[in-house]
């Protein structure tokens, strides 16, 4: 018998869509004849067959989503070996213990060091740093072994080294956890009162269409239930008044200029504002308990791509003017609905910032992208009544809504981070002046 | 001062052998019957062996892979012209001209399959290790044959790159200081007309690869690439050049791409059926089996046989590759140096205790 994985099809792919089959069970098949045919994110492939033989069994049905390394067929090639009749639930991987290679290496690096080591005993372990960090290493007299790194992937960072030579980082204490098992937050914890069963079947009071959750739409369930479950939100909302702002693109526009958008000032705004309230541009790590702040500040911008939601993100958008950030904001928003929008574009973002403004509403909830703090929701910038020394005037305003994770920063700090936002938004000119 | 023209420059075409396999006879390099057999085997063997890895990818038994369905012509030709002395220095779409050198099948696999060992080949092949980086070859090809030169060799280069690596610096210094050196290195370029997915007008405003020669003050000619004649008339022709000191010559081979860059590629997302399509009629396997036909040197059952060997051939390289046995995980460290300097070997040591398994108190740090 010979069991089929499904291969990793492109580079990096972590899982395929079933759209066919050429076999069914009890078939015979000959080597290299097609057996499937699957489509994952870098292109729709005929998967010919591995071996010849009876075609015992196959797994999933078109629409179906399958993981790489999952059995997809079983096929009696006259080898002998018998397979296991395993119940299918079993052999089907689920994300907690195949996560996305990226994801496993993350985990891998991240994960504490097992056991106390010493230079002299301890197992060795791989340890990510650039020579010139080693180096320094040898003359603080640290063994690099023992320095738990914080840099991207587990690097250690010189940084690092000198904070473990001065005492401050103590190699972190046995933890419970085997090498290399998959931290808490993978679902296996158990929470009292919550209930995840089957759902009704709600074709006894009326008809009804299923569709499988594919790829995207089935990351942003992923990634949002992780954010809800794991991350204590809190959100303080705020009226901006942009009047003066929304004047200057008027006159933009009207002068024929490239289009600015409300966003990008936005951007600018809440990456200059991030630098002084640093604790909601980091991210908290549950598995060595420590708060990591991040000393750059690219933006993520939620766009609706028609297949979902995506998050490009726009880096450095402390370092580029208003305009490129524009221009930015444009092409990738193009690049996400064509659906060309690679993984890099998606990566190291330190913040969010939903603008749902364009179709409406006075005003939302966001849910943070996990791992950031912080996200903010931009409501519909409208004309509105509002009281200006005793007078009621119209002005334009615009609702904002900052979601935050409460276990590093809390509502005071929220309330100062959002009021600088706004004195940013209300009077533009004044830090423009010194901003790059 | 007078106001006039100080360089005009040409660039010369050439085909040999039509679409319908028909020998310009003016231009006819009058090969033996044996050699023109072999062209053709060579091309069919890198087919049949191109289309079984697109399968073998599919089925998880090799990483990824890039094919050159269609472009055999453009890399065995260029492989026949050369001496056994002299070195190719190959891109990643010339198993034709890298079996026609001796490299086994089951090496190239092992490649593909992502092992180091895939780039060690029999040292009378004189191949360098494939190059998946784009022009990152070409200096290189420039520096062995200036090497050879200065060694007193007869040997020259033969490079191949693609017309993606035209738009590299690396494409552009190699050509200036091999024509500067008058290194004997054949540049030949494979324009198959698409870098991924960027097609060849948006790559260079350039009208042909061949006249960039012009510039950095080398011949340069633009061949059918799916002409398996005109390929090797240009390069033998050019190695003659090198060989007598003449410096560098630029062949422009154009052909096309007719699958995915690589198989992690849908080529269906930038171009249409439509354009393949022409390019199908002009595959150069059909053109020179007519031409093998009209001098009675084939027929179909010495097709069948043919075939038959390549499938033969190829099973036994993909059951090598498969029973191979991985060698130490630090033979990494051997292949860099002739003898490797204390410090290389110092990391070797600090690796092999870093694996599981290994005495930790060896570790360096």
């Amino acid at each position: 018998m010979f069991e089929f994985k499904l291969p990793d099809l492109g580079e990096g792919i972590h899982e395929g869509e079933i759209l066919a089959w050429h076999v069914s069970p009890g078939d015979v098949i000959e080597e290299d004849a097609p057996l499937l045919d699957v489509e994952t994110d870098k292109a729709a492939v005929t998967i010919p067959s591995p071996r010849g033989g009876k075609v015992v069994k196959i797994v999933g049905k078109p629409g179906d989503i399958i993981e790489v390394g999952q059995v997809i067929a079983v096929i009696d090639d006259g080898s002998g070996e018998t397979v296991a009749e395993t119940p299918e639930e079993e052999k089907t991987p689920t994300p907690a213990e195949a996560p996305p290679p990226a994801a496993a290496e993350a985990v891998a690096a991240e994960a504490p060091a097992p056991a106390p080591p010493t230079a002299a005993t301890g197992p060795a372990r791989r340890v990510a740093a650039a020579p010139s960090t080693r180096r320094l290493a040898r003359e603080l007299g640290v063994d690099i072994r023992l320095v738990p790194g914080t840099g991207p992937g587990g690097r250690v960072t010189p940084e690092d080294v000198r904070r473990f030579a001065e005492g401050g980082a103590p190699a972190p204490a046995a933890p419970a956890e085997e090498p290399g098992e998959a931290p808490a937050f993978t679902g296996g914890g158990r929470v009292p009162f919550l209930e995840v069963g089957p759902l009704p079947d709600f074709t006894k009071w009326g008809p009804v269409e299923k569709e499988p959750l594919r790829s995207i739409r089935r990351r942003v369930a992923r990634k949002m239930t992780t954010s809800m479950v794991v991350v204590p939100h809190v959100a303080h909302m705020e009226d901006v008044d942009v009047t003066v702002l929304e004047e200057f693109r008027q006159r933009e526009r009207e002068r024929g200029g490239a289009r600015l958008t409300l966003l990008a000032f936005v951007l600018k705004a809440a990456a200059r504002t991030l630098r002084d309230f640093p604790m909601f541009n980091a991210s908290l790590d549950p598995v060595r308990e420590e708060i990591v702040y991040k000393k750059f500040w690219n933006i993520g911008i939620a766009v609706d791509s028609g297949r979902g939601l995506i998050v490009p993100v726009i880096r450095e958008v402390d370092r580029k003017s208003i305009r490129e950030i524009s221009a930015e904001i444009v092409a990738l928003a193009e690049k996400a609905r064509s659906g060309k929008i690679g993984v890099e574009d998606l990566q190291g973002g330190t913040f969010t910032v939903t603008n749902v403004g364009p179709l409406g509403g006075t005003g939302m909830i966001p849910t943070i992208n996990y791992p950031e703090c912080a996200i903010l929701g931009m409501g519909q910038a409208r004309p509105r009544p509002v009281v200006r020394d005793g007078e009621i005037v119209v002005r334009t305003i615009m609702p904002v809504t900052l979601a935050f994770d409460h276990r590093i920063a809390d509502g005071a700090d929220a309330a100062r981070f959002v009021n600088a936002l706004r004195r940013r938004l209300e009077e533009p000119i004044s830090w423009l002046l010194d901003t790059p | 001062m007078p106001r006039k023209i100080v360089q005009r420059f040409q660039v010369p075409f050439l085909q040999v052998l039509d679409e319908k396999g028909k020998v310009d006879p003016k231009l006819d390099p009058g090969l033996p019957d044996e050699d023109l057999v072999r062209l053709y085997e060579a091309m069919i063997l890198a087919r049949e062996a191109d289309q079984r890895m697109l399968r073998l990818q599919r089925q998880g038994r090799i990483g990824t892979f890039g094919p050159a369905t269609g472009q055999e012509a453009a890399s065995v030709g260029p492989a026949l012209a050369m001496g056994p002395r002299d070195w190719l220095v190959p891109s990643f779409r010339e198993m034709g001209a890298m079996l026609m050198r001796g490299i086994p099948l089951s090496t190239i696999l092992l490649y593909w399959g992502g092992w180091e060992e895939g780039n060690v080949f029999p040292e009378e092949a004189r191949t360098l290790p494939i190059a998946v980086i784009l022009a990152s070859q070409v200096p290189h090809a420039v520096g062995l044959a200036y090497a050879e030169r200065l060694r007193g060799e007869d040997a020259a280069v033969v490079a191949f790159f693609g017309d993606g690596s035209t738009s590299e610096g690396d494409f552009h210094e190699a050509l200036n200081f091999a024509a500067v050196w008058k290194a004997p290195v054949v540049f030949v370029c494979q324009n198959n007309q698409w870098a991924i997915s960027t097609p060849f007008e948006k790559q260079t405003a350039s009208e042909t690869i061949a006249q960039k020669a012009i510039a950095y003050g080398m011949p340069g000619i633009r061949v059918d690439g799916n002409d398996p004649l005109a390929t090797y008339v240009a390069v033998r022709d050019a190695l003659a050049r090198a060989r007598a000191g003449e410096g560098p010559t630029l062949v422009e081979a154009l052909t096309y791409r007719l699958m995915m860059h690589t198989t992690a590629d849908d080529p269906t997302r930038y171009r249409s059926d439509e354009q393949v399509k022409p390019w199908q009629r002009r595959d150069p396997l059909v053109r020179t089996r007519l031409l093998l036909e009209k001098r009675k040197l084939w027929d179909d059952e010495r097709e069948a046989e043919l075939r038959a060997r390549c499938k033969e051939t190829i099973d036994e390289a993909v059951k090598a590759y498969e029973t191979w046995k991985p060698p130490r995980p630090d033979v990494p460290f051997d292949r860099v140096y002739a003898t490797p300097p204390a410090e290389l070997e110092a990391q070797r040591k600090e690796f092999l205790a870093s694996l599981p398994g290994a005495d930790a108190g060896k570790g360096v740090d």
